[in-house]
């Protein structure tokens, strides 16, 4: 009796390496039985997810009723400034294309930066604190690849892991780790110097809640208080998603480079709808 | 019938992990208190109940959660769920736990399956931080939500595990 028990014990535990080794070696695709499972439990959570969403809000509206004020006042200064700022954008982006048919831009050139934004409702929230993926309602029969961004209206909040025909799993920007075999960094620019500052988001820290941006040159300009974005090079992740604010710089490990901590502008409770920034098709063949 | 019945309920308590839980607790805390309602749900199962089936609801919605929440890892859920329930159900199944009794022992429960989870993350480089800031960031904040998730249906789920185990009486004995 007590000697079966030992022997399901170490079966077990060699079972449960076993899939641990499975998930953690590169699969590009996920097997049927766990697309059939998760698209099942996700159409069933949306029922739910969203109504409490509403009730939830509808208290929060009710807390928020005092600040709307002043909201109203900033969104009308900044509504002033966005009109004025349309003029100026309609002019550049006129002269932009003008510029692209004389030199002789070829369609792929031309649609690169012609980025989709999908918008997707949050169905569920992982509890687990080492993993905390959301997953949202659309999936690969919306177009939706593993690598693409996903934002809220205030800035970056991850990158899709996996995709099932009708969901797909946002691995949140907080589980962004240097060390770890199932994440990659992102390359990062300053707002308004986006041809001068250049670093590597490598990881985030859960302890200070900052990320951690590497690899700056010593001659940058980077400030505190700039805002970082994401810098579009390599052209895996499109260009231009807001990530946060440069809150304070040091001088690298080696001394050669700077590091910089970046607090994130997104936030990542009670999330409902989320945009997933989906890039242009590049052919290779047709540079 | 009354098996039915359990499962029924256990998946409408995964689904408010995960569909519900979220929007209940406060903005800021969002991070901190994390439910794992289930596990409770297997832990009565072992203490009122017999420790197989523990063991068998145990390996099966850890798993659900592995595969609908892949993340990083498929089954680290699976494996200590499992485990935990049935050395419960090994030591405590026979006495008949009081109130008391089954809180802390839930409590304890609790304490040893968040801590296996995020030392498995750890060995596999997922997390860096270290356990102490672990325990105060998300464990120990949690274990409140899941005492009172406890004390709330303790009277219920104790009826519910017991009258199973009595239309099915010692078939385990062997």
């Amino acid at each position: 009796m007590r000697n079966k028990r030992m022997f399901m014990l170490m079966i077990g535990f060699i079972l449960f390496i076993a899939v641990i080794g499975f998930s953690l070696s590169d699969r590009k695709e996920m097997s049927w039985p766990e697309k059939f499972l998760r698209d099942t439990a996700a159409y069933v959570q949306q029922w739910f997810y969203k109504p409490a969403g509403y009730i939830a809000g509808f208290f929060e509206d009710i807390a928020n009723l005092r600040t709307v004020y002043e909201e109203n006042e900033q969104l009308r200064l900044t509504a002033a400034a966005y009109s004025r700022d349309k003029i100026k954008y309609n002019f550049i982006e006129k002269e932009n294309i003008r510029l692209q048919e004389e030199l002789d831009f070829t369609e792929a050139q031309k649609k690169m930066y012609d980025y989709t934004y999908l918008i997707a409702q949050v169905v569920s929230v992982s509890n687990d604190a080492n993993n905390r993926a959301l997953t949202i309602n659309l999936g690969s029969n919306n177009g939706i690849k593993p690598n693409m961004a996903v934002t809220t209206v205030d800035g970056l909040i991850g990158l899709i892991s996996s995709v099932t025909p009708f969901t797909a799993t946002v691995t949140p920007i907080t589980e962004l780790n240097e060390e770890s075999p199932t994440f990659n960094s992102i390359a990062a620019t300053i707002l308004g110097r986006e041809d001068e500052s250049f670093g590597i988001l490598s990881s985030y820290s859960k302890e200070t809640e900052r990320l951690t941006m590497t690899k700056i040159a010593e001659t940058d300009k980077m400030a505190v208080a700039d805002t970082v974005i994401t810098s579009g090079l390599g052209n895996v992740y499109p260009r231009g998603l807001v990530i946060g604010t440069v809150e304070s710089m040091q001088v690298g490990d080696f001394g050669l480079t700077y590091t910089a901590s970046v607090k994130l502008a997104a936030s990542f409770d009670h999330l409902t709808e989320v945009f997933v920034v989906k890039v242009p098709e590049m052919e290779e063949a047709s540079q | 019938m009354s098996m039915n019945r359990i499962l029924v309920l256990m998946i409408a308590l995964f689904i408010i992990e995960g569909a519900i839980m979220p929007w209940i607790i406060p903005a800021s805390l969002g991070s901190r208190i994390i439910p794992h309602f289930v596990f409770v749900a297997v832990i009565f199962s072992a203490l009122y109940s017999d420790r197989h089936r523990a063991l068998m609801l145990g390996v099966s919605f850890g798993f659900l959660q592995d595969v609908i929440y892949f993340g990083h890892l498929l089954g680290p859920h699976s494996f200590v769920m499992g485990l935990i329930g049935y050395f419960t159900g090994v030591l405590l199944e026979k006495r008949r736990a009081t109130l008391l009794m089954a809180v802390s022992v839930i409590g304890f429960a609790c304490i040893l399956y968040d801590s296996v989870i995020f030392f498995i993350y750890r060995v596999f480089r997922i997390t860096g931080e270290t356990y102490a800031w672990a325990l105060l960031n998300h464990i120990l904040p949690s274990l409140f939500l899941q005492l009172a998730f406890a004390l709330a249906c303790y009277v219920p789920a104790r009826r519910l595990f017991e009258a199973h185990s009595k239309t099915s009486p010692d078939k385990d004995e062997q």
